[in-house]
């Protein structure tokens, strides 16, 4: 009985040792223990020993039937390692495979560049106004010190809706709208789309502007250095070169335009270094404080007007004006 | 304006290279546009004179010259300019010279011909734009000459912007007054001497001024002996230079005279004016003109013309008279110096749709005291170079003579204005230095007796410009201003508009911006014709296509999708936020409403490997506008409406109590076959101004409950007519406080449910926030719920 115990393990642990697979090594566990195994068979013979070799056999085939569970299940652990390294290799996750974007959207260019200018200005003080695209000749131009017949409205040719009424050709309306609202202390800037009759590569007949407007007890041509500069370096970077050159505008006394000296992208690799022309400024015409009914003996104040489409088209190398209005998703989804 | 670096040094002393008076001259305000040198570059060009012009055997456009270079044979040329004729003097480059550019002249056939050298235009030689022909020299200019120093090709040329208020600048004799201010050095005037003989100018012809307002100053003279012939060769040299062309001596004198003095001359032949008489006036009722341009041109009473005894003989101050014009037989000349109002002058040039360089000039306010000077100056060399006898004495009608405008500048207000302390001294300098007459008035202040070129200087202001402006920009300091704030809130709308703006971005649309012009045949293809009514039309069009100003959003965003298509993009998830316009009550201005169109087509997602690809719907349209809402606070409802660019069905309005917010839904498919757009599009039209001024709901804490939620299904089969937006109210209804949450998550018609009924699988949670409910509460609101619903809408479980 003992010899066939022996003869069991011997043979069930080398077939155990020899299997090559989770269900080979099943089969034998079913073959050894299962219900009608082999080993099962022999313990159930044990009851048929002597009374005296009966604890001694049923201890020597609970070891065995032990052993065996162990041996199995080691067996089968190792075998189960194996197979998941193995479907491990064949089921490999591509982690580079694109991810689920949602949709990204887009501010159009001219909408970041304005945000990012009207930001600088409010973070100084100056808060945001507006006005009416459709305006008054009286607004428009009147008001800021240009009269009828007045040379300086040729340099605008203007949309007539009827007379009397013009699409403005600049957003410095806004700064006469404002100080008729309110005394000052006023700090305003004033984004808006402008209308000009003019057409080609650099001109769009609609076009945006931000108007500026500081005014106050002893406000100089100093505040208006300080603001733009400041206003300069935050755009565009603390080493960009600037320069203000006298100019003319009908509603400011002096008047300046601001440039800056910009390096643009030639195409080729090549590129070219010049003055350009950013913005117009100035200080307030006393013309124009006393249609609005400020003092001017007592206010002083500067004004600006700047294009956003220039400065986003600077900035963005884009090189017709074009596409800023057109609405090609190619163009709108590149920024 | 075209400036002669060598002949501005004639007029003044400086010691700067041109582009360092360039930086100077911008910095004093006169923007330097560029600095040129023709002859960079530029050799082997030779006065060539045609002998002969024959047509080209092979070319209609081109003819065969031989041209006189001074050595040897006349070159064989062929040409394709049309305005030389034989006997014209030409710089001709011959074989080897070079153009700018690097461009070398070879010997070449043209239409199998030989040429053997090329004759020049003003822009081949690189001397400004014109290109209309050769440039055609007078006889001045000897036959075989090395052109490049004849021309002054070795000069340099400073193209400057003059602003609308320095007429003055649109002169040499005005730009080198700048410059001898700015570096403190002396103007040197052209001399202007004359020698008149005995006879009285005013016993042969008489000036009579009608309206002294209109021209506040005339002045005449008589000279007589006149021998046209050409030009000498320095004349023309600058007037090339300044982009003009040479025509007969006299011509080319008040042309030059202009260049140098900024002020516009002309020359009738007096034998041609009747009873020798000029007379400024205003142009009769009826009366008509031939100008020098050949054109017959209407006069109306509003015209200021010069007229002799019996007709008009010049619009004043804009172009003379054919009739009139100086030829090559006229040998007695009546030449006018004179100065007429500029708003007068540029209505008369606007009425005859005809700018030129002297209506340029007289816009920006002429000087009458530069008047004189431009007389005696043009008089002197008509008769150094036609010979003329001058007859004694100007005829001179000055009744507009003006005393000096005198202006007080307080030193204190120079300060206050630029921010920047200037010693009283400088100021008192520099405005001398500009021809201002100082006195010192007080300690405190000096008075500044404006110069008659300076109408644009007004004001005290004005003279604190001079100052800043020769002090220089960039010696005064810089500071940041204190900014006082103050409670007015002047655009409130603005940030919400912003903020909707990313939020629309971020929610994956694309932000578009579209010319705010109306198109009215846009607006008809969009089935929106009847809008055309209200419609802001513009007086001045830039073309048909902007007729107006756009009344909606929708029929440019539907042409930008068909210009899309068209350029294969084929995916648009986009939105413009921008102004509408309308007609307002008479005399008040437009209306102007900001509005949003959401526009989708195509994809609804990027292709992607994990996603099933569909297209976008209605329901997506109609989800950005609910996303739209709740970011706002704002509780819309939405109900079937016919909006006529959308597809009948499939089109829904939203509103808001009584206030109607906008419309979504599909295009009609007959709208977007007239934008060819062949698949559909869902369109959000809002109006944003009505959205915004709405109250916007408070949102209060609701108590967060602590007892497992408990979740059921019900599927119930319904007509099919019958609004899901009904099933779920009743469903909310029937639920009361215990259904915390109802959402629709399958919707079912077909074989499995009776024809005309539709399945809806409802989704219910029920929760209570104090206790844990019981199997037993949430089967008595799910039945009561199926319950109502089985009585309201007959509906039956599935």
């Amino acid at each position: 009985m003992i010899e066939q115990l022996e003869q069991v393990r011997v043979d069930a642990l080398q077939e155990i040792s020899r299997a090559d697979s989770l269900k080979l090594v099943e089969e034998l566990r079913v073959k050894f223990l299962g219900r009608k195994g082999v080993l099962t068979g022999l313990l159930r013979s044990v009851s048929q020993a002597s009374p005296e070799e009966r604890p001694v056999l049923g201890k020597a085939a609970n070891e065995l039937k032990l052993q065996l569970t162990a041996s199995l299940d080691q067996k089968f652990d190792d075998l189960q390692a194996i197979e998941k390294s193995r479907t491990a290799r064949n089921d490999f996750f591509d982690v580079t495979l694109p991810g689920r974007r949602p949709r990204l959207g887009h501010l159009h260019v001219i909408s970041q560049v304005a945000e990012e200018i009207v930001a600088i200005f409010a973070e100084l003080g100056f808060q945001v106004a507006t006005g009416p695209e459709i305006e008054t000749e009286y607004y428009n131009f009147d008001a800021l010190n240009t009269p009828p017949d007045h040379p300086a409205r040729d340099l605008h040719d203007t949309f007539f809706v009827r007379p009397g009424v013009v699409l403005r050709t600049h957003t410095s309306p806004v700064q006469m709208r404002v100080m008729e609202k309110m005394q000052p202390p006023v700090a305003v800037v004033a984004p808006g789309r402008v209308y000009r009759v003019d057409a080609d590569a650099t001109h769009s007949p609609m076009f945006f502007q931000i108007e500026g407007l500081l005014v106050d007890e002893g406000v100089g041509f100093a505040d208006l250095k300080g603001t733009l500069m400041h206003f300069i370096h935050r755009l565009f970077g603390k080493d960009v070169q600037m320069r203000f050159r006298p100019h003319f505008f009908p509603f400011t006394e002096p008047s300046a335009e601001l440039d800056i000296l910009w390096t643009s992208d030639k195409g080729g690799g090549g590129s070219q270094t010049k003055w350009m022309e950013i913005l117009g400024c100035g200080m307030v015409h006393p013309e124009v404080f006393k249609h609005a009914g400020y003092d001017p003996e007592r206010y002083t104040g500067f004004a600006f007007g700047l294009g956003v489409d220039r400065i986003a088209m600077v900035r963005h190398r884009i090189s017709s004006i074009t596409y800023l209005y057109e609405s090609d998703m190619r163009f709108l989804e590149q920024f | 304006m075209r400036i002669s670096y060598r002949w501005l040094k004639e007029l003044v002393d400086f010691d700067l290279s041109p582009e360092d008076l360039a930086h100077r001259l911008t910095m004093l305000g006169l923007e330097i546009e560029s600095v040129e040198r023709p002859g960079a570059g530029v050799s082997g060009i030779r006065i060539g004179k045609i002998m002969d012009i024959k047509p080209h055997p092979d070319a209609d456009k081109l003819v065969v010259c031989q041209t006189d270079v001074g050595q040897g044979d006349p070159l064989q040329i062929v040409c394709g300019a049309k305005n030389m004729r034989v006997g014209d003097r030409v710089p001709t480059a011959v074989i080897g010279a070079t153009l700018p550019g690097d461009f070398t002249i070879a010997r070449r056939k043209m239409r199998g011909i030989e040429s053997q050298g090329m004759m020049c235009s003003a822009r081949e030689l690189g001397l400004g734009q014109d290109h209309a022909g050769l440039l055609i020299l007078p006889e001045s200019f000897p036959i075989g000459e090395d052109a490049v120093p004849l021309l002054g090709l070795d000069d340099v040329i400073l193209e400057i912007e003059v602003t609308p208020n320095r007429g003055d600048w649109a002169g040499m004799i005005g730009v080198a007054r700048e410059v001898a201010a700015a570096l403190g050095t002396t103007l040197r005037l052209p001399d202007a001497s004359l020698k008149e003989a005995e006879v009285l100018a005013s016993s042969i012809a008489s000036v009579t001024i009608e309206d002294p307002v209109l021209c506040p100053r005339y002045i005449g003279r008589v000279l007589t002996g006149v021998t046209v012939g050409p030009s000498p060769l320095w004349m023309v040299q600058r007037l090339v230079h300044a982009g003009q062309r040479s025509i007969s001596s006299i011509v080319d004198i008040t042309n030059y005279i202009l260049l140098e003095t900024g002020h516009p001359l002309h020359a009738f032949d007096l034998k041609k004016l009747a009873n020798n008489r000029i007379i400024v006036r205003a142009a009769k009722h009826g009366e008509t003109i031939e100008t020098i341009d050949g054109q017959p041109r209407s006069l109306d009473e509003m015209m200021l013309v010069i007229a002799d005894a019996e007709r008009p003989v010049a619009v004043a101050g804009v172009m003379g008279g054919l009739k009139s014009e100086v030829g090559d037989s006229t040998s007695e000349i009546l030449l006018e110096s004179a100065v007429f109002q500029p708003q007068s002058v540029r209505r008369t040039s606007r009425a005859l749709g005809l700018q030129t360089e002297a209506s340029a000039r007289f816009q920006r306010g002429a000087d009458p005291e530069m008047a004189g000077f431009a007389m005696e100056r043009a008089t002197k060399l008509i008769q150094e170079i036609a010979g003329a006898q001058v007859m004694r004495g100007q005829l001179d009608e000055y009744p507009g003579k003006k005393t000096p405008v005198e202006l007080t500048l307080r030193y204190r207000r120079t300060g206050i204005l630029l921010g920047a302390e200037v010693p009283p001294a400088t100021q008192r300098d520099v405005l001398s230095r500009l021809h201002f007459d100082v006195k010192e008035a007080s300690l405190e202040a000096c008075t500044a007796r404006v110069p008659s070129w300076r109408h644009d200087v007004t004001m005290e202001a004005d003279l604190i410009e001079e100052i800043a402006r020769l002090h220089g920009f960039d010696n005064i300091p810089s500071r940041l201003p204190m900014v006082r704030k103050t409670e007015a809130v002047l655009a409130p709308r603005e940030a919400e508009v912003r903020e909707l703006r990313r939020l629309l971005a971020g929610l994956g649309l694309t932000e578009m911006m579209n010319l705010s012009f109306g198109n009215p045949s846009d607006l008809e293809k969009s089935n929106l014709g009847e809008e055309l009514r209200g419609m802001v039309m513009l007086q001045n069009p830039l073309s048909e296509n902007h007729a107006g100003m756009r009344i909606s959003l929708v029929p440019g965003v539907l042409a930008v999708v068909s210009s899309n298509l068209r350029r294969g993009v084929s995916d648009i998830h986009a939105f413009e936020v921008g102004n509408v316009y309308m007609n307002g009550a008479d005399n008040e201005l437009p209306i102007q409403r900001l509005r949003l169109c959401i526009v989708l087509i195509g994809s609804r997602n990027e292709a992607h490997w994990g996603v099933e690809p569909a297209k976008v719907d209605f329901f997506d349209a109609k989800g950005f506008a609910e996303a739209l809402f709740v970011s706002c606070g704002i509780e819309s409802t939405l109900v079937p409406e016919f909006f006529a660019p959308l597809q009948p069905g499939h089109s829904a309005k939203f509103t808001c109590g009584d206030s109607l917010l906008g419309h979504v839904g599909r295009a009609s498919e007959e709208v977007l076959s007239r934008f060819d757009i062949d698949q559909p599009v869902y369109l959000v039209d809002l109006d944003l101004d009505m959205l915004l001024s709405l109250p916007r709901s408070k949102r209060y804490f609701t108590a967060l409950s602590v007892y497992p939620p408990s979740l059921r299904d019900m599927a119930v089969v319904v007509d099919a007519a019958v609004p899901a937006e009904q099933v779920l109210k009743i469903a909310r209804d029937a639920g009361g406080s215990l259904l915390t949450e109802v959402n629709i998550f399958d919707v079912y018609s077909g074989k499995q449910v009776p024809e005309g009924k539709k399945s809806l699988a409802l989704g219910l949670t029920f929760q209570a926030t104090d206790r844990t409910l019981t199997d037993k509460d949430t089967q008595k609101t799910w039945d009561r719920i199926l319950k109502n619903l089985q009585d309201s809408l007959q509906a039956e479980l599935r």
